[in-house]
């Protein structure tokens, strides 16, 4: 496992002092969207169907930095869209690590060589680099060919000038355990920090409805993805997120762990559905209804759902709130074995 | 189905609270038609019924705002705009992976059945 001892001691202590505090929800990941354009148009992504005079809107940095206060969650997720496309990441960027915060900017790399200049190497800031699986995969799930060949590159330059970077990768039926095997295989090669996956979920409004993963068909994909982890890969991930995607844990869903925050305001209840917008923080805390959401509900969206925005949270809840889950953590990290 | 193109009936099968719930549901810009007449377009992302007073909340068609409008001061909205969310682009994409791969494959050489005709 690969995620650094320093970012793993500060969502440690974060979580502890919510703990303390008796806080019965708290977020960890602000998944800040600056803008929605992109210069892609991925089947699987549901994020850019808006009209034109949207998708030029863009989030002043104030307006970002102030929902990065409000929500206090340590690691700050930037998607989008594709946030080097905003004008200001280099700006929002220096600010977030100022504060810092663990900064996740998730990109397709396809800007990354010539916008690299604008940043500067910090153990608070990494590329998460959107990456599907080996060239076809990647390609067909990007609806576009050559976006491997531009992203790869772009991961060596940044692994040379000193940046952390990760992969992200979602899966969709279809996806083949061998081949992202070799996958796993060609990113290490590549240098990267370690990896993130998880399974696509069904967007209303993704044109691809046809190939999000069901949860037993996710078991089986990941049971065999991942059975003897080589040991070479390096997950950026909780292992325990792992384990529940491989079916060896069951857990439920935290739709307040990933809290979204765009132009619209603060969407409910989750990063998946877009059910309506609080204009604050603290709104959306208070007035969703939380009980709404997860397996637990019966709520047919949330039926299938084994994304990483609504689980990893819990995973992560259960490493630091019973010495279970913390042995158990502890067990997987040092042995490799999922 | 898109709605792409509807211009709701409001009145005894359809409630206003409903065609502002297909309306939020809704990728693409509408014309607001408020209850003195007037029309603008703009794009619905929010709708709060939760208060004493229900309201959209909205951008216009130059990317100005939020705005607000209490429900009591809208007639209807119609889905005059592009549903950007409609078509099936992966679908699209294969297909015309495909075509491409085909058009790429030279044409095969056929033997001529007969190679003495004339």
């Amino acid at each position: 496992m690969s995620v650094p001892l320093s970012q793993m001691w500060t969502v440690a202590t974060y979580v502890l002092r919510q703990k303390l505090a008796r806080r019965k929800r708290y977020p960890f990941v602000l998944m800040l969207e600056p803008l929605f354009r992109c210069n892609l148009a991925c089947a699987g992504c549901g994020k850019i169907q808006y009209p034109a005079q949207i998708l030029k809107k863009n989030l002043s940095v104030e307006k970002c930095l102030a929902a990065v206060e409000e929500c206090g969650a340590p690691i700050v997720s930037i998607p989008g869209g594709e946030p080097l496309m905003y004008p200001d990441i280099d700006r929002l960027v220096a600010e977030l690590v100022k504060r810092k915060k663990y900064v996740y900017l998730c990109t397709n790399a396809i800007l990354l060589k010539e916008k690299l200049d604008l940043f500067t190497p910090s153990k608070y800031l990494s590329f998460s680099v959107h990456m599907d699986g080996l060239r076809e995969e990647h390609d067909e799930a990007v609806c576009r060919d050559g976006v491997y060949d531009q992203a790869v590159p772009a991961i060596r330059e940044a692994v040379a000038r000193g940046f952390r970077v990760t992969t992200n990768s979602t899966l969709f039926d279809g996806a083949s355990p061998l081949r992202m095997r070799e996958f796993f295989d060609e990113m290490m090669s590549l240098g990267v920090e370690g990896m993130m996956v998880s399974p696509g979920y069904s967007y209303s409004k993704a044109p691809d409805q046809e190939h999000f993963l069901l949860q037993s068909r996710t078991h089986e994909l990941f049971s065999k993805m991942l059975a003897s982890p080589k040991k070479r890969w390096r997950f950026n991930q909780s292992p325990l997120f792992l384990r529940f995607l491989m079916g060896k844990h069951d857990f439920e869903c935290t739709p307040w762990g990933n809290p979204t925050y765009n132009m619209f305001g603060w969407q409910r209840p989750c990063y998946l559905l877009q059910e309506g917008y609080a204009r604050t923080f603290q709104e959306l805390m208070d007035t969703t209804l939380w009980e709404n959401y997860g397996k637990k509900s019966g709520n047919e969206k949330c039926r299938d759902c084994m994304v990483h925005c609504g689980y990893e949270a819990t995973a992560v809840d259960y490493t630091f709130s019973s010495l279970k889950g913390f042995v158990e953590t502890v067990g997987v990290t040092l042995t490799g074995k999922l | 189905m898109s709605l792409e193109g509807w211009v709701p009936d409001v009145g005894q099968y359809l409630t206003l609270e409903e065609v502002v719930e297909f309306a939020f549901d809704y990728r693409g810009n509408t014309t607001i038609v408020k209850a003195d007449g007037t029309e603008f377009v703009g794009y619905i992302f929010n709708r709060n019924t939760y208060g004493p007073e229900p309201f959209i909340e909205y951008f216009d068609e130059s990317g100005e705002g939020p705005f607000t409008l209490r429900y009591s001061e809208l007639a209807n909205v119609k889905f005059t705009g592009k549903d950007t969310a409609a078509g099936n682009s992966w679908k699209a994409w294969l297909e015309r992976k495909e075509r491409e791969k085909a058009e790429r494959v030279p044409a095969q050489v056929v033997p001529d059945p007969d190679p003495h005709r004339g």
